[in-house]
C-alpha cells in the first residue's frame, strides 16, 4: 500500500480549483461539473465517487485535456504549479502520457485493433522519450512482464483481440505507466471486468503506483473498491463535490445525507442481513437550468425549507480530524449511533419494513418445484473449413447441471463470464428438450410438450427480465402496448380487462398508472427496469428468470429495484432464478445460490451457508475477491487472488475443471493430485446442512 | 506469414476467379445468343437479302442460326483456347483487335481519375472529419453532395465549356476537348504531352463526379472511429489529436474504403460510356453499348469476359489491401 507519509507537507502535485465544465445541448447548457476543488499529493490515492452523470468522468477528462472542443472549461488545474487549463492540444500532448497517465473503463475497445500491443506501448515510449526502437521494445516487454502478462516477450507481438479483457486492461495500465507519470487517472478501470479479474487488476494498479510512485485518481461508483484502495474520497453529486473525507472517516462517519444513502443502498457480501436495502427516492437532477438550493434536496429525507435557499458550499467540519468537508447545512446535526446515522435521534433514512414471505414458513422440501434441471448438458460444435465445415471439437458450455427451485424461492446463479450461466438460462427459456438430461417447469417436462397451445400455457409460467431495460423495451411502443402485448399473446381479448390489468401492473411495480401512455424513453433507467418487471409479471408467471437485472443501474436506484423484487416475491409467491455477477446483490436477494465454473456447478446450497462457510476452493476465491465497502475490513482481509483466467471449456476429459487455477491443488500430494485430474468430482455434502460442493477434498 | 505464403494464397485465389470467369463468360455466350440476333443487321440492307444469303454470310463468322448452338459454342471455345481468337462481329471486324486497342484507351481514361478521386476523397475526409460540423466540413460536404448528384453529361459539358473559355483566353488550344490523341504527333515526349493534353478534361470530369462517394464514405467511417476509445487512449498517450486520427483512426477505417474502390474498377472500365462519348474516346464502355446495339454476340461476350476479369482483379486487389492494412488478417 502507498499510505505513505509524504502527506500534505510537500504541497500538492495537482490542484484543481473551481473547475466548471459545461456542454451545449438541445435542451440548453448542461453544467456537467460545477465547481470542483481538490488537491492531490504525491503517492496518494484520491477516489472520486458518484453515480452516472455526477461529473466524475468529466472532471478526469478536463484534467487530461481530452474534453471535446465545444466543451467550455473554466477554473484552474495546476500540475506542479503549471497551469494546464488553456494549453492547446500540442502543448497538452507533451503533458499527457508523460506526467499524466490514464486508464479507461472498457479494455475491449481501448486498444487499437490493428497494432500489436508491443507496438502500442512502444509508441507511448517514443512520443515522450528519445529512445532507440530496440530499447523501447525491450522496455515494452519489461512493462508487460511487470503488469503480469505471462511470456511477455512473445505476447508483445500479439494483437489486442488475442487477449482477454483483463489482459487488455493490464496492457492499458502498462501504457499508462510507461513514462513513469506523476499521476495516473483510472476511470472505472474494473467496472467491465469479473470480480476475480477485478481483484487482479486492482493489485496491478497498486503495483504500478509503487513502481512509479505516482499519485492515483480512482474514479468509480463501487464503494467496495474505494474502501480497498483510496486514501481520500471525494463524493460527487450533480456535478459538485458534496463530501470530502479521509477514507476511514467517510465510511464510519458519513455526514452528507447523499453519502449516507449511498452506503445504506449497497448490499454487503460479508453480512447475513435480511433487512431491506435503503433506497434513495427519486432520480438525480438534469444538469440544465438547476434551481437554486441544494440539488439533492428533492431526494433528501431530512431536507428542510432552508435547503432550497442556496446551494451549500463544501465546508470543513469543525470537530473532525484530517480534513472532513461536507456540503450540507444540517451536517452538524447528524450523529452516528452505532447502527445508523441519525438526526434528531431517528435514522436519516427510515428503514423499510421486512416483507413477509408466506411460503417461506413451509419447509423447502414440502413446497412444489417450479423448475427442475436434471443432468442438463449443452455443447456447441467447433467448426473449421471454408465450405465443408468439419467438427474439430466441442465447447462444453453446460455439463451435467442439476438444480431445482421451489415455490417462493430465489436461486442465485453466479460465476465469471463464460462459465455457462447464460447458456443454462437459454436452455431453460428454450422450452425444448436439452441435448442431455431433462428440464421440468412447473411440473411439466418440456420434452412432453406437444403443440403450440401447451407451449404457450407453459410460457405464461416462465418469464424473463433482461439486463439492459432500454434494449429490451421497444422504443416505438407505449408502456401500455408493452404491458398489453404479453396479455394479448396468451389470448386475452377483452380491452377493458387488459386496461385494468395494465393499471394494476403499473401500480404493482410502483409506477403511476397514468403514465402508461408514455414511451420508454420518458422513463429513467430504474423506472424502465420496473416496466420490464411489470411486463414479465403480466401473465402471472410462477418463475421469473432475472438476467443481471440491476447491473446497469446506479447504486441508489438498484436498491429500490432489489427491494421491489423482494416485495413482489412476498406478495405474489414468485420464484426467481437470479443471474448476476455482483455477489453482494446475490447474497442479499437469494435464498439459495449455485456457483458455476466452466459449465459445472461447483457449489450449491443455502445462501448463508455458502457465503458464510464456502467449501469449494473456487467459491472461496470468488468470495474473497469481492471488495467490501468498509476500509477496516478491506485492510485486514486475506485475499485469495486466482492466477490466470477462465480457460475455454473445450476439454471433455475426466477430472476437475478448476485444476489449472486451484490454490488447494498446489498443496496436495501426488496421489491426491492424480485424483483431481483423473476423476470428475460429484456434488457431495453433509446431510445436516443445505450445502454441497464438487471437490474431492472438501 | 512469409512472401511464399502470400504468393500461394494469391495463386489459389486467382485459380478460383479464373474458374468464375470461365463460367460467367460461357453463360453470357448462351444468353447473348438467345437475345441478340445478328440476322437483324442484314435485314435493313438494300437490296434485301434472302435468308439463305444472310445465313451464308453469318456462317463465315460462326454466327449462323442454321448451325446448332452447341456446335457454334464448341467452335467459339476452341478458337479462344487454341488461338486466343475471340471471334468476329456480324460484319467481320475482329473482336481481338477492337478490345486490345480499347483497353489501352479506357485504362488511360479511368486510372488517372480513379487514383485522383481516391486520393482527393480520402484527404478531404480526413480534413473534414477532424473538423466535424465546422464551416470547412459543412462546405466540403455540401460541394460533395452537389457533385455526387451531378449527371455526367452536365459535369463533362461544364468542363468542356470552361476549357474552351480557357483556350480562348490563352489564345491557343492548350486542352483538347475531343479525342484520345492527335494523329500527326510523333516522338516520345511530344506524344506524351499530346496524350496528357487530351486526357486532362475527361479525367477532371470523371474525378469530379466520383471523388464525393469516397469522401462521404471515408468521412462517416472516420467519424465512427474518431470518438472511439482507442483514439482517446492514443491521445492520452501523448499524441496530438491530428496524429491520433491519422495513425489510429484512419488506418482502421481505410479498409472498407479500399475494398469499395477496388470493386469499383470493373464498373469504371465499362461504365464510362457517356464520358467516352462526349470526349470522343474509343473506350470499352462505348464498345459495350455498340456491341449490344449491333447484335455483336462475340463482342458482347468478350466485353463480359473483360468485366469478369476486372472484377477478379478488383477482388484480388481488395484482398491485398486488407492484408496490407490489417495485420490481424492472417493469410490462410
Amino acid at each position: 500500500m502507498t499510505r505513505s507519509e509524504t502527506g500534505p507537507a510537500t504541497g500538492p502535485l495537482l490542484s484543481v480549483r473551481n473547475l466548471a465544465v459545461s456542454f451545449p445541448s438541445e435542451a440548453g447548457r448542461v453544467d456537467a461539473v460545477r465547481g470542483v476543488d481538490f488537491d492531490l499529493f504525491p503517492g496518494r490515492t484520491l477516489a472520486i465517487v458518484g453515480e452516472s452523470g455526477s461529473g466524475k468522468s468529466v472532471t478526469a477528462m478536463a484534467v487530461m485535456g481530452l474534453l471535446p472542443e465545444y466543451a467550455s472549461v473554466t477554473g484552474s488545474i495546476t500540475l506542479s504549479s503549471r497551469q494546464l487549463l488553456g494549453l492547446d492540444d500540442r502543448q497538452m500532448s507533451q503533458v499527457r502520457g508523460r506526467n499524466l497517465g490514464m486508464i479507461f473503463q472498457d479494455p475491449l475497445s481501448s486498444l487499437t485493433p490493428i497494432f500489436s500491443v508491443g507496438q502500442q506501448i512502444v509508441e507511448a515510449l517514443e512520443i515522450h522519450q528519445n529512445m532507440d526502437h530496440d530499447v523501447a521494445w525491450k522496455r515494452a516487454v519489461e512493462l508487460l512482464d511487470l503488469v503480469g502478462i505471462p511470456h511477455a516477450a512473445e505476447r508483445a507481438r500479439s494483437f489486442p483481440h488475442e487477449f482477454s479483457g483483463g489482459m487488455r486492461q493490464r496492457v492499458v495500465i502498462a501504457i499508462a505507466m510507461a513514462n513513469d507519470p506523476q499521476i495516473i487517472i483510472a476511470d472505472e478501470p474494473t467496472t467491465a471486468l469479473d470480480v476475480t479479474v477485478q481483484a487482479q487488476i486492482l493489485d496491478v494498479l497498486r503495483l504500478s503506483q509503487t513502481e512509479t510512485g505516482a499519485a492515483l485518481i480512482m474514479i468509480t461508483h463501487d464503494l467496495g473498491v474505494v474502501a480497498g484502495i483510496a486514501d481520500e474520497v471525494l463524493v460527487m453529486y450533480a456535478g459538485r463535490p458534496v463530501e470530502r473525507a479521509p477514507v476511514d472517516d467517510l465510511f464510519t462517519r458519513p455526514l452528507m445525507p447523499y453519502t449516507i444513502g449511498l452506503l445504506g443502498a449497497v448490499p454487503r457480501v460479508d453480512v447475513a442481513q435480511r433487512r431491506p436495502l435503503v433506497p434513495i427516492q427519486g432520480n438525480p437532477p438534469l444538469l440544465v437550468d438547476l434551481p437554486p438550493g441544494c440539488p439533492f434536496q428533492p431526494r433528501c429525507p431530512v431536507s428542510v425549507p432552508r435547503c432550497g435557499d442556496r446551494e451549500p458550499d463544501l465546508a470543513v467540519v469543525p470537530d473532525a480530524v484530517g480534513g472532513h468537508s461536507v456540503a450540507c447545512i444540517r451536517a452538524h446535526e447528524i450523529r452516528y449511533d452505532g447502527r445508523n446515522s441519525c438526526i434528531d435521534g431517528r435514522p436519516v433514512y427510515p428503514v423499510p419494513p421486512v416483507p413477509d414471505v408466506p411460503g417461506a414458513r413451509v419447509p423447502r422440501e414440502q413446497r412444489p418445484a417450479v423448475l427442475q434441471l436434471t443432468g442438463v448438458s449443452k455443447t456447441f460444435p467447433l467448426l473449421k473449413g471454408a465450405i465443408l465445415k468439419r467438427r474439430v471439437g466441442s465447447v462444453y458450455a453446460v455439463s451435467n447441471v442439476d438444480l431445482d427451485i421451489r415455490e417462493g424461492e430465489t436461486l442465485g446463479l453466479v460465476g465469471e463470464s463464460g462459465c455457462g450461466k447464460t447458456s443454462t438460462l437459454l436452455e431453460i427459456m428454450n422450452l425444448r428438450p436439452p441435448q442431455h438430461g431433462s428440464i421440468r417447469i412447473a411440473g411439466v417436462d418440456v420434452a412432453q410438450l406437444r403443440g403450440r397451445d401447451t407451449e404457450r400455457q407453459l410460457r405464461r409460467k416462465l418469464q424473463m427480465v433482461f439486463q439492459d431495460p432500454m434494449g429490451a423495451l421497444d422504443p416505438r411502443m407505449t408502456v401500455f402496448d408493452i404491458l398489453a402485448e404479453p396479455l394479448q399473446a396468451v389470448g386475452e381479448a377483452d380491452r377493458a380487462a387488459i386496461a385494468a390489468r395494465v393499471d394494476e401492473l403499473m401500480d404493482l411495480v410502483g409506477l403511476n398508472p397514468e403514465h402508461s401512455d408514455r414511451f420508454p424513453t420518458a422513463f429513467s433507467g430504474g423506472q424502465r427496469q420496473r416496466i420490464a418487471i411489470a411486463r414479465a409479471l403480466a401473465t402471472n408467471p410462477s418463475l421469473v428468470v432475472l438476467d443481471e437485472p440491476v447491473s446497469a443501474l446506479d447504486v441508489s436506484i438498484q436498491a429500490g429495484v432489489i427491494n421491489l423484487l423482494n416485495e413482489l416475491k412476498a406478495k405474489l409467491g414468485l420464484s426467481y432464478l437470479f443471474v448476476a455477477h455482483d455477489l453482494s446483490v446475490v447474497r442479499h436477494i437469494s435464498d439459495r445460490v449455485a456457483v458455476m465454473y466452466l459449465g459445472r456447478i461447483v457449489e450449491i446450497g443455502a445462501v448463508d451457508e455458502v457465503f458464510g462457510g464456502p467449501q469449494h476452493p473456487y467459491t472461496q476465491a470468488l468470495l474473497s475477491a469481492i471488495p467490501v465497502p468498509d476500509p477496516m475490513v478491506e485492510r485486514t482481509r486475506e485475499r485469495i487472488v486466482l492466477r490466470g483466467e477462465l480457460p475455454s471449456p473445450t476439454d471433455a476429459g475426466p477430472g476437475c475443471r478448476f485444476v489449472s487455477r486451484c490454490p488447494l491443488y498446489l498443496t496436495l500430494d501426488v496421489a491426491q493430485q492424480a485424483r483431481c485430474t483423473g476423476e470428475t468430482p460429484e456434488l457431495t455434502g453433509r446431510g445436516d446442512r443445505d450445502q454441497q460442493n464438487a471437490c474431492h477434498f472438501r | 506469414m512469409g512472401a511464399a505464403l502470400v504468393l500461394r494464397y494469391l495463386l489459389r485465389k486467382s485459380l478460383g476467379w479464373l474458374l468464375m470467369i470461365v463460367v460467367a463468360t460461357n453463360l453470357t455466350y448462351f444468353v447473348a445468343n438467345f437475345f441478340l440476333d445478328p440476322r437483324a443487321n442484314y435485314l435493313q440492307l438494300r437490296p434485301p437479302r434472302t435468308p439463305e444469303q444472310i445465313s451464308r454470310s453469318l456462317a463465315q463468322y460462326n454466327l449462323s442460326r442454321d448451325t446448332p448452338l452447341l456446335d457454334r459454342w464448341w467452335h467459339w471455345v476452341s478458337g479462344i483456347v487454341l488461338h486466343w481468337d475471340w471471334g468476329y462481329s456480324p460484319v467481320g471486324e475482329s473482336v481481338n483487335s477492337q478490345i486490345s486497342f480499347r483497353i489501352g484507351v479506357s485504362a488511360q481514361l479511368v486510372m488517372g481519375s480513379l487514383i485522383l478521386s481516391t486520393l482527393i476523397g480520402i484527404s478531404l475526409a480526413v480534413y473534414t472529419a477532424a473538423r466535424q460540423y465546422r464551416f470547412a466540413d459543412r462546405f466540403a460536404q455540401g460541394v460533395s453532395i452537389v457533385t455526387l448528384n451531378t449527371p455526367v453529361v452536365v459535369a463533362s459539358l461544364a468542363v468542356v465549356l470552361l476549357a474552351i473559355a480557357f483556350n480562348q483566353s490563352v489564345g491557343s488550344t492548350v486542352l483538347f476537348v475531343a479525342g484520345a490523341q492527335s494523329p500527326t504527333v510523333s516522338g516520345f515526349w511530344p506524344l506524351l504531352l499530346d496524350r496528357v493534353r487530351h486526357l486532362i478534361l475527361p479525367t477532371i470530369s470523371l474525378t469530379v463526379i466520383s471523388y464525393a462517394g469516397t469522401h462521404l464514405l471515408q468521412r462517416s467511417l472516420l467519424l465512427d472511429n474518431i470518438n472511439s476509445d482507442y483514439v482517446r487512449l492514443a491521445r492520452a498517450k501523448g499524441l496530438t489529436r491530428q496524429r491520433a486520427i491519422r495513425r489510429h483512426a484512419l488506418r482502421t477505417s481505410l479498409i472498407p474504403v479500399a475494398i469499395t474502390v477496388a470493386f469499383a474498377i470493373p464498373a469504371l472500365f465499362t461504365g464510362a460510356v457517356i464520358t467516352e462519348t462526349i470526349f470522343a474516346w474509343q473506350g470499352m464502355g462505348q464498345y459495350f453499348v455498340q456491341t449490344i446495339s449491333k447484335n455483336d454476340v462475340h463482342g458482347a461476350v468478350a466485353v463480359a469476359a473483360f468485366g469478369a476479369l476486372m472484377t477478379a482483379i478488383g477482388a484480388i486487389l481488395a484482398d491485398i489491401a486488407v492484408v496490407a492494412l490489417d495485420p490481424r488478417v492472417r493469410v490462410s
